[in-house]
């Protein structure tokens, strides 16, 4: 799968990898193939937005994430490797063909609950406990992104919180009936081992047996994700013991 | 454990949808993983496998605190009560003192959500109430909400199941000695105050020598021959172990680890510790055990979603640990109040005002048990013999023996 940005190698100028470069490397390339992701589904969204405005908001968000991937791909040339993507992959294709849906239907709350409550809780969770980690300005860069991406989630809060006061059952049963779509996926790629065969994003085997050697676990990342998806959907309003049950009965 | 588990912001709202105040809650937490998987088991539900025990070890951790149930208790006088399961999620192997920061800020968690659910009285089950007992000052800010630890019902249903164990041996508690581990916590010193004037003389050990101390002097003020150890030293211990004919096992243990040393054949020995305080390998041989601080409900008491059995176990049904029955008890008598708070401030009168009320109630002391079973009473009663049990049947009965039983 031919990359969505081009990464320039010529400006690799280590001289020799680091034993951890390889293992960033395809943390690198989930994390683009993410924001990327995010970018197409912000520019899509913008095609079903009337007002001006959020068509504008909408656009400025895929530019942003345009942004993010650029320079996670920026931090992999500093490190001697080419991180890449591949938005075509089988679980984020799954997760691009659930947004579409609800696109198709003009849905712009589904689009947000998917976006912003499912994705960018991965996202914010888990770039935050790869910036704990990861040496260096990567990890500053990853650290920096969490919180920038946390920002996005506070805006589409506001826009959330006033959806669902205005019939809270049938909000809750969207964001249950999403939930099922959307969290499955995520949780099928959380897992702690890749049973469905490989993700098509790490360049070579699979990267997260390989994690603790750089003082992360799939675990760690599912069970950090997980959690900030709890908390954003305790924000939204959404009884807790309702969405407990919902993440206890997603896949291991 | 990553994120802070403690920023929880946790609406109220029903499994059906509704949104209102609830006159109560209970905090707690499973005391074994075999408990927290079967809690996780049923949230699943039963189209779906239960989680594998690695997968549950590595999800736990990550939840933050929340409701897990709507409780619906009933009086024999009609009065009804509805209330919350809170689970703080601490996770069991994380009880010990290198967690406590993470999990105060658990229980401060578990406590905002019954905050926000506008509890009227919330009870502090397990290590919540030990953990927060001396420290209510780092509860988020209350409202209208007031909290309870619950030791007094607690210190109530330990004392009510000496006694009856006494007289079911057919023993003469004025010529007993009595030994209590734990003696200065809220509830080991509750039990000293309630029984010290009924027993010979009395043993306390404890790890902090001051607190033992100053019990000490406060109950032979009143007459009683006490005699104090610090648990740390072993051979004490093992002394009063052999020296007593009674024996209460109040220590804030994050596991069963609590050895004794050589006791008294026929003593009688009751485990109120949650988790359990006695060790599976404990000489106990001969003694008669039983689990302390229990009691049982006669008006009615639903789960929703249904809970019954899997929350706990035990051989009876509808049977809760004191501390959280009392934050119960006193919605059922719409005393809202924050009845025991702090350490070392319960009194037998306070223990009698208590167990009125939850009698008033028909929340009693339970049947007695032990890992083995019922106890039938009279001089056939059941030995018990911990260190004989295996450790995965006192964690979790046969599925038809299990009924409900809460933590306290």
């Amino acid at each position: 799968m031919e990359p969505l940005i081009a990464v320039n190698c010529s400006t690799i100028e280590c001289a020799s990898l680091s034993p951890s470069a390889p293992i960033w490397q395809d943390v690198l390339a989930q994390a683009i193939t993410g924001e990327l992701l995010a970018a197409m589904n912000y520019t899509s969204l913008s095609e079903i937005c009337d007002d001006p405005e959020e068509v504008a908001d909408a656009l400025e968000h895929a530019q942003i994430e345009r942004g993010h991937a650029a320079r996670f791909a920026a931090e992999g040339r500093k490190i001697g490797v080419e991180a890449s993507n591949n938005v075509d992959a089988r679980h984020w294709k799954a997760l691009r063909e659930a947004f579409l849906r609800c696109i198709a239907e003009r849905d712009f709350i589904g689009c947000l609950i998917v976006q912003e409550i499912m994705l960018e809780s991965f996202a914010v969770a888990s770039y935050a406990r790869v910036g704990k980690v990861a040496p260096g300005s990567l990890g500053q860069t990853f650290a920096r992104i969490a919180a920038e991406e946390e920002e996005h989630v506070d805006h589409a809060m506001a826009i959330l919180r006033a959806e669902r006061a205005l019939d809270a059952q049938r909000f809750d049963n969207k964001v249950h009936r999403l939930h099922l779509d959307v969290m499955t996926t995520l949780a099928k790629m959380l897992a702690k081992e890749c049973k469905d065969g490989h993700c098509e994003v790490c360049h070579g085997n699979c990267v997260k047996p390989s994690l603790f050697e750089v003082s992360l676990s799939a675990a760690e990342l599912r069970g950090a994700s997980l959690q900030q998806y709890l908390k954003t959907l305790d924000m939204l309003g959404i009884p807790g013991e309702v969405t407990l049950g919902w993440v206890a009965q997603l896949p291991v | 454990m990553g994120g802070s588990v403690a920023s929880v912001v946790e609406p109220v709202g029903a499994i059906d949808g509704t949104v209102g105040q609830v006159d109560f809650a209970l905090i707690g937490h499973q005391e074994s993983w075999r408990a927290a998987a079967d809690v996780l088991a049923v949230l699943r539900g039963p189209e779906r496998a239960p989680l594998p025990d690695d997968e549950i070890k590595d999800i736990l951790p990550w939840i933050p605190p929340r409701a897990v149930c709507h409780v619906e208790v009933e009086s024999i006088v009609g009065a009804k009560a509805r209330g919350l399961y809170i689970d703080s999620f601490i996770p069991p192997d994380r009880l010990e003192a290198a967690y406590v920061h993470e999990n105060i800020a658990r229980v401060r968690g578990a406590a905002a959500c019954a905050i926000n659910a506008e509890a009227k009285v919330v009870s502090l089950g397990g290590f919540s109430s030990i953990l927060i007992e001396g420290n209510f000052n780092q509860l988020p800010e209350r409202h209208d909400t007031v909290f309870t630890t619950g030791n007094t019902l607690t210190v109530a249903f330990i004392v009510q199941g000496i006694k009856k164990m006494s007289a079911l041996e057919g023993r003469d508690m004025r010529r007993s000695t009595l030994l209590i581990v734990g003696a200065t916590g809220d509830v080991g010193s509750g039990c000293a105050r309630c029984l010290a004037p009924v027993v010979k003389r009395v043993l306390l050990s404890a790890r902090n020598v001051e607190r033992l101390s100053r019990l000490a002097t406060e109950l032979q003020a009143e007459g009683v021959q006490v005699e104090i150890a610090s648990d740390l030293l072993e051979n004490h211990l093992q002394q009063f172990s052999a020296d007593a004919d009674l024996v209460i096992c109040a220590a804030s243990l994050a596991s069963p680890s609590l050895l004794l040393g050589r006791i008294a054949p026929d003593a009688i020995v009751c485990d109120a510790g949650y988790p359990k305080n006695l060790s599976p390998s404990a000489e106990i041989s001969g003694t008669k055990v039983f689990f302390g601080g229990l009691g049982q409900i006669t008006g009615g008491l639903k789960f929703t979603p249904d809970f019954h059995g899997i929350l706990n176990r035990h051989p009876f049904p509808d049977v809760v640990h004191g501390c959280l029955l009392e934050g119960m008890a006193l919605a059922l008598e719409s005393r809202f109040e924050p009845f025991s708070q702090g350490r070392g401030f319960i009194t037998p009168e306070r223990v009698e005002e208590i167990e009125t009320i939850a009698a008033r109630h028909g929340i009693y002391l339970a049947p007695l048990y032990n890992a083995e079973g019922p106890l039938n009473g009279g001089p056939d009663c059941q030995t018990a013999c911990l260190a004989d049990v295996p450790i995965h049947r006192r964690e979790m009965p046969p599925p038809e023996d299990m009924h409900v039983e809460l933590q306290g």
